[in-house]
């Protein structure tokens, strides 16, 4: 680059975009004034909040802008405007661009994730927002709204959750004389064993997040054990409880009640061809349009260990912290919660159960989505996903103990234990990363 | 069939690399000429200092400190993430060299096929025969598709239970329980049968570009002095595609490096970490769980191992190279 008019042409075409890129980012300035009135009114300066949300598949992309667009009629001064995109890149990019200010004033978050936020200093403490609203643990099932709960602050509000559920084709169970629904150890391993007399393997097992960890949480929190200490500062999945979880898992496998080598997703393929009886799944398969053709119900997870429990997870409306969060958006945006929370029966359609009690408790919801029934049975048991910063680094180790285990690569004692070795090794390194 | 294969591979060399004359140029025209050639790189330029170089040197700094997009400060720890990954028992070291193993049995398991096969698939195609033109579409056809259609299709047709290719193999008496997507050795079977099935149509092109630019002449003398097929292979058409080689080795050597989604989307890196490969560890580390700075450390060592290797790879073929000019 020996020419000197070329440099200053590079240069200058630079220097242009550079001012155009700088010029797009100009900073919204926190303004006074406004605020929201006990009865949930906003009663600031117009203001635009922006909504982003993971919403992407089934029902969502069609009921979502429906809300949106009707919240917005009745607000004259609030604008929400969506943003919808994969879980996975609200993951990657919001915590860059709540630190840039240039984050959403609203977002849902699934409950694994909320501490990584809190601890990041990304959420606003929402504490004086839900009071604002009115609202407190009881109008959530038990045990969801602790987990918006991080270092003595309140981060978020309850939107849905989603416990897991027996799955079963009828017409295969048919084939072995059975009618009734397992419910307990005793008749569970009696279908299986009749089942597998008629020439079905019963349930198939797989080693993968969806859904082999749902099943193993569910096994280990009813065997008494749980995955992490009440602090989170060890993992403890590895228990009596634990193994027992998992040793149950594999036997599936030993005793022929699931075939070897389930592949991810094929035990719910087969479910749906016919090819076997229960399926372990979440409520999201409800609205599973493959179905359809199918004779099939959805019962509680059946009482393997000591006590009732099921996993479930759940998501959660949070309050960002932009750099320079204009509180006149954090309010109009919490009145949108709460009226979308009061507007969620709707939201049954996209296989995920209301949060909001209110709401889920009223007679109408279950007329119209009657399969919702067992699910909402077993919420007062239910178990929710652990809360801690980078915890789902050291989920993945369940995962992958699972995964060894039933791909006889490790004995489940043995790759439960390493898998704990590993993942208190990474609640250290969280501690020093987030800070404890 | 004949003229329309002469229109797909538009420059016809005379010879494979190499190069056309120099047009002969003055002072003043020739400033004038690159200033507009300048001008017209600028916009890639630009994109390509913002996009990688500027990424590649603020990853330099990044892996020196324990970087965290959630802190306004940074605290300079020297080489600390490259000590880290070469100390055995630290949280990264053990998992980064499995994924880096795992990527390298995918590179030596998966180039030779992705060389080979299209190699032969480009001499067939080179061939007079009927439908050639849509034989090459054919070839080609699966590269198009994004890695994500790849992923379900494939998921279907290697589910263990209820895939496809386990029944068919069940129709004509073979084992019909293979866990192609669940366990050793059967995940690398079908990671590299599906990488070559889906890449291979790239290298067919190219190959068969660089068939075309050897000089028939050469056929013609080598069938006078009395060669067969194998020894107009081996004489000809090999050491006429040897720069073509180079560059087809080295690009499919790093794209196998890079392989990210046939395990993410088929075998989830199992069984446990066996198909981990070293992006889908690296992505992990950084994005999803903000440990950028060793994540950062972890790319550069994958760098300068590619580097080494490219710089192999040249140094393998030059002399080959100078060997065949004797």
């Amino acid at each position: 680059m020996n020419k000197p008019w070329a440099r200053r042409a590079i240069g200058a075409s630079i220097a242009l975009v550079i001012g155009i890129a700088a010029s797009g980012c100009s900073a919204s300035g926190a303004a006074s004034g406004g605020g929201v009135t006990g009865d949930g009114e906003y009663t600031g300066p117009d203001v635009n909040v922006t909504f982003w949300h993971g919403w992407t598949g089934g029902a969502a992309p069609t009921i979502v802008p429906e809300l949106i667009q009707k919240f917005n009629a009745e607000h004259e001064n609030i604008t929400v405007k969506a943003v919808p995109q994969e879980w996975g890149d609200i993951t990657a990019k919001m915590p860059l661009a709540i630190k840039a200010g240039k984050g959403p004033d609203v977002a849902v978050l699934h409950g694994d994730d909320l501490a990584t936020y809190a601890a990041q200093n990304l959420l606003l403490d929402a504490g004086g927002i839900l009071d604002g609203l009115g609202y407190a643990a009881e109008d959530f099932p038990k045990g969801v709204f602790d987990k918006g709960n991080f270092r003595d602050a309140q981060y978020a509000v309850p939107w849905s959750v989603t416990p897991l559920g027996l799955y079963v084709n009828k017409t295969v169970l048919a084939k072995a004389g059975i009618t009734e629904i397992p419910t307990d150890e005793a008749s569970y391993t009696a279908a299986l064993e009749a089942l597998k007399g008629a020439g079905v393997a019963g349930e198939w097992v797989d080693g993968y997040v969806f859904t082999g960890t749902f099943e193993f949480q569910s096994l280990i929190w009813q065997f008494g054990g749980d995955m992490y200490n009440e602090d989170v500062t060890e993992a403890t999945f590895n228990s009596e409880a634990g193994v027992k979880a998992l040793t149950w898992m594999t036997d599936m496998v030993k005793k022929g009640y699931s075939p070897a080598n389930v592949a991810q997703d094929g035990n719910i393929k087969a479910l749906i061809s016919g090819e076997t009886a229960f399926n372990w799944n979440g409520v999201w398969q409800t609205t599973n349009t493959a179905f359809d053709d199918l004779d099939w119900v959805a019962a509680p997870v059946p009482q393997i260990g000591d006590e009732k429990a099921v996993w479930s997870s759940s998501t959660h409306w949070v309050f960002p912290e932009n750099k320079g969060q204009d509180k006149n958006k954090t309010a109009a945006a919490s009145v949108f919660v709460k009226w979308m929370n009061d507007n969620s029966l709707g939201w049954a359609e996209t296989g995920e159960l209301p949060a909001a009690n209110s709401v889920r408790e009223d007679p109408a919801l279950l007329e119209q989505y009657p399969n919702l029934e067992p699910f909402m049975s077993q919420l007062e048991y239910a178990h929710y996903e652990t809360v801690s910063p980078g915890i789902s680094e050291a989920n993945a180790q369940i995962t992958l103990a699972l995964n060894q285990a039933l791909t006889g690569k490790k004995d489940p004692k043995a790759a439960l234990d390493d898998a704990a070795d590993k993942a208190n090794q990474i609640i250290t390194q969280n501690q020093a990363k987030y800070g404890d | 069939m004949t003229d329309t294969r002469a229109i797909v591979v538009a420059p016809q060399r005379t010879s494979a690399g190499g190069r056309g004359p120099r047009p002969s140029r003055g002072k003043p025209a020739s400033r004038r000429r690159t200033l507009t050639a300048y001008l017209f790189l600028a916009p890639f330029l630009l994109l390509f200092l913002t996009f990688v170089v500027g990424p590649a040197f603020f990853g330099i700094w990044m892996s020196l400190t324990n970087w965290s997009p959630f802190r306004d400060v940074q605290d300079f720890v020297g080489l600390q993430n490259y000590i880290d990954l070469f100390t055995p028992g630290t949280v990264t070291s053990a998992d980064f060299w499995k994924s880096m193993s795992v990527t390298g049995i995918f590179i030596l398991a998966s180039v030779p096929f992705l060389v080979v096969v299209p190699l032969l698939v480009a001499i067939l195609l080179n061939q007079r025969i009927r439908g050639a033109t849509t034989f090459r579409t054919i070839f080609f056809a699966p590269y198009v598709l994004g890695v994500a259609v790849i992923g379900v299709i494939w998921g279907y047709i290697l589910d263990t239970q209820s895939g496809i290719l386990n029944h068919l193999m069940g129709l004509i008496g073979l084992p019909s329980n293979l866990p192609w997507t669940v366990d050793v050795p059967w995940v690398w079977v079908s990671l590299v049968g599906v990488t070559v099935w889906w890449t291979m149509g790239l290298n067919t092109i190219i190959f068969l570009a660089g068939l075309k630019g050897i000089n028939t002449d050469l056929y013609e003398a080598a069938s006078i002095d009395g060669a067969g097929t194998r020894h107009k292979f081996m004489n000809v058409t090999i050491p006429g595609l040897r720069p073509v080689m180079t560059f087809i080795t080295t690009t499919t050597i790093l794209a196998s490096a890079n392989m990210f989604g046939q395990s993410y989307l088929l075998t989830k890196g199992g069984p446990g970490t066996e198909t981990r490969t070293v992006i889908m560890y690296i992505a992990d580390q950084g994005l999803s769980q903000n440990n950028m700075a060793p994540a950062a450390a972890m790319s550069y060592v994958l760098f300068a191992a590619l580097a080494i290797v490219s710089v192999l790879n040249f140094r393998l073929q030059r002399e080959r190279v100078e060997k065949g000019a004797k």
